[in-house]
């Protein structure tokens, strides 16, 4: 118990205290300055019955569910390509890292002037490959917003998968390959029967991480399209952001961000239930 | 990790601002005045902390610097806030008891302040000044609540109508005769647009709600009229029906059809504008007198890049008394001290050196001919400071700054869209709303 304590009391001051201390406030009204009053369960009953978040959460449910599997399938065939130590695999892992290592704001900021009509780069490409108009507006409508934004998240967050997955699959022993070689297994027999089950727990780590990154997507929004055009690519940490800190209704943004946590905490937990590892869990 | 890490950066300094900024105290501070005595504000003793954007940050680094220069016994000391959080950070002080003495506050935001007593009513000291008359009239009015004045003016951040000197000749225009109508703003960027060679007649940041607000609202009040009506406490929309705004948003719907402004104007949220403008590719932008000064390099300016005041549709003209407010916490330390540091400020002296600093004075006094001899172009937004606005509202931010706002998507389905009655519908309706939120 000695042992633990400190590690308890850090986890006490600066998790459980001010989770405690943000579930308090959401039950209060308060403002950016002046009095509060205890308002009890208001800020959550006001919450279900609030346009602006159940838009944000739907969008925010939308916007995971188009990227979370591309993110998973890109990243596990990126895996694939650079996970033996042949020539070149040092410099294919490292480009296929590098959008990750560079950072979701400053690459939003580079999109953001590349996708301005006219002079942004990508009208130009995609108008000599006959794909788009020369001034098309990406990030002033609505699908064609969505639709630049989950190609760069997929584009950014691949990276982190694979090397997630390339390590899992380094892990996994040659023994194993080897002895399915003899019986005549096939690539894809040996990738669907040994490569696969042997990566359920790095795959269940990839998902999470990308799902509950997803659930928290902010700069990207914030930067191209703050959410617009209207709000109709707000995700929830958005509008719990603009709750707070432009409408200052502090307590009723910390109800927001109470539910949030508590959905992520709920998919995370479905998540680490439907992947487990049931002879991990038997050891 | 560090998708998580990334993704989780604003959202967890949200948190934790969040929780810092109501972390401290309970109520808040209830109205005091400033002492009505001869020796407030004069020759006060000790530290006064100021805290100043950091948009003003040269301007304040100057200020500061000289007065310590020159009041031994009085010393400043400045800290820079963010702009993007120095409203919270204030908020938290204030909560805390240990506020600044004085803070240069975007003028905007101090309503949401005065309301709940938060500042020294000011209104005994200010009455004392003899040149109360001569303060921008926006800046006071966001300063005052319930007849009582609770700030000053600290700078001026004015919109103005800039236009290339040289695109007017070219055009066959005559480059010392800006437009003064909307008639006249059409008609120039038509002829300025015919140059052709990459050149518009006309832009604008079609993405950015704020710039929008800055530069189009100024043309309404010229007019006579404004989006809101009544005081604070009791404001009501002004949209159905106000001519003045319609003409304004047809002016840039028109703008919009004829193609007198560059296509990516559209999905400028703010970041490049006025870019083009310096680079001698537009004929006339509305935008701050500030921004085109950073942006330009000096031998444009005057020679090439002039500005003249934001007209009206039938002349007239205006400007939006953007900037910041001085204003002292209710809890401050050294109030007098505070004072003292800007009644200073506020002198002519002082005020005559803030265009070699990038700024604009807020004293209308200050316009001299001297004045205008040496600042021509910071002469124009001075100008029209007399006639300068800012409307005094709990909720100028959701109203106007924000993409999901009424004003901008009035504005979105009012030019980009072409429907003026769905518009007008909407922007009554949105800013009702907000107004009905703000005042319950």
């Amino acid at each position: 118990m000695i042992l633990v304590s400190p590690a308890f009391a850090l986890v006490a001051v600066f998790v459980l205290f001010p989770l405690g201390f943000a579930v308090y406030i959401s039950l209060t009204d308060w403002p950016l300055i002046g009095p509060y009053h205890f308002i009890g369960g208001a800020n959550y009953s006001e919450l279900i019955h609030d346009p602006g978040f159940v838009h944000s959460v739907l969008f925010t449910l939308i916007y995971t569910a188009i990227v979370t599997g591309p993110i998973l399938v890109v990243g596990y065939a990126m895996a694939v390509l650079v996970r033996a130590n042949r020539r070149g695999a040092v410099f294919f892992r490292t480009a296929f890292f590098l959008p990750f290592i560079v950072g979701l704001a400053t690459e939003s900021f580079m999109l953001l002037l590349e996708l301005q009509p006219d002079s942004g780069a990508a009208d130009y490409v995609l108008s000599k490959l006959g794909l788009a108009h020369e001034n098309t507006a990406w990030t002033v409508q609505y699908n064609l917003a969505l639709t630049a934004i989950c190609v760069f998240v997929i584009w950014f967050a691949s990276g982190l998968t694979m090397m997630i997955l390339m390590a899992g699959m380094q892990g996994i022993p040659r023994e194993l390959y080897e002895a399915s070689e003899v019986d005549g297994a096939t690539w894809w027999q040996k990738e669907r029967r040994i490569t696969l089950p042997l990566l359920r727990r790095n795959i269940a780590l990839a998902l999470i991480i990308s799902v509950i990154g997803s659930f928290l997507a902010f700069n990207q929004f914030y930067i191209l399209t703050e959410g617009g055009p209207g709000t109709s690519t707000q995700p929830v940490v958005m509008w719990i952001y603009e709750e707070a800190f432009v409408q200052y209704h502090l307590g009723y943004a910390t109800a927001g961000a109470i539910a949030l946590v508590i959905v992520v905490g709920i998919i995370s937990a479905a998540q680490f239930y439907l992947l487990r590892d049931d002879r991990a869990v038997k050891r | 990790m560090k998708l998580l890490l990334n993704r989780q950066v604003l959202a967890g300094a949200a948190v934790v601002t969040l929780l810092s900024v109501v972390g401290c105290a309970s109520s808040g501070p209830a109205a005091s005045s400033a002492p009505s005595g001869s020796t407030f504000g004069v020759n006060a003793t000790g530290t006064v902390q100021f805290w100043a954007r950091t948009v003003s940050k040269t301007l304040a680094q100057k200020l500061v610097s000289e007065f310590n220069a020159t009041h031994k016994n009085l010393q400043v000391k400045l800290t820079l806030t963010s702009i993007n959080d120095d409203v919270t950070s204030l908020a938290t002080s204030i909560r805390a008891g240990d506020p600044p003495d004085v803070v240069g506050l975007n003028d905007i935001d101090v309503p949401a302040f005065t309301k709940t007593g938060s500042f020294l009513d000011l209104t005994s000291a200010i009455d004392k000044l003899p040149y109360k008359q001569d303060l921008s009239p926006g800046h006071m009015g966001l300063a005052a609540y319930n007849g009582k004045q609770y700030g000053v003016p600290y700078w001026g951040d004015f919109s103005v109508l800039w236009y290339n000197k040289n695109l007017f000749k070219e055009a066959g225009l005559n480059p010392n005769d800006p437009p003064t109508t909307y008639a006249q703003i059409l008609s120039d960027a038509q002829a300025i647009n015919k140059l052709g060679h990459g050149v518009n007649g006309f832009t604008f940041a079609g993405d950015c709600q704020g710039c929008l607000g800055f530069t189009v609202q100024p043309g309404i009040w010229a007019d006579g009229s404004h989006l809101t009506n009544g005081g604070i406490s009791n404001q009501t929309a002004n949209i159905a029906g106000n001519t003045a705004l319609e003409k304004a948003l047809t002016l840039y719907r028109e703008i919009w059809t004829q193609h007198l402004a560059p296509d990516n104007d559209r999905t400028d949220d703010g970041t490049t504008w006025g870019e083009d403008f310096v680079a001698g590719k537009i004929g006339i932008m509305p935008g701050g007198y500030g921004q085109v000064v950073d942006l330009a390099k000096p031998s444009q300016l005057g020679s090439e890049l002039m500005d003249s005041p934001l007209p009206g549709s039938n002349g007239g003209y205006s400007t939006f008394d953007g900037g910041d407010d001085f204003v002292i916490p209710a809890a401050a330390k050294n109030p007098s001290g505070a004072w003292e540091f800007i009644q200073w400020v506020l002198q002519t002296a002082q005020q005559d050196q803030y265009p070699n600093l990038g700024a604009t004075p807020i004293r209308t006094d200050v316009l001299t001919p001297a004045f205008s001899a040496a600042h021509p172009l910071d002469a124009v937004p001075l100008k029209a400071l007399a006639q300068g606005y800012a409307p005094p509202t709990l909720v100028y931010d959701q109203m106007f700054n924000q993409a999901g706002g009424p004003w901008f998507q009035m504005f979105t389905t009012a030019v980009y869209d072409g429907n003026m009655t769905l518009a007008l519908q909407q922007g009554q309706s949105g800013l009702s709303r907000l107004l009905q939120q703000a005042t319950q």
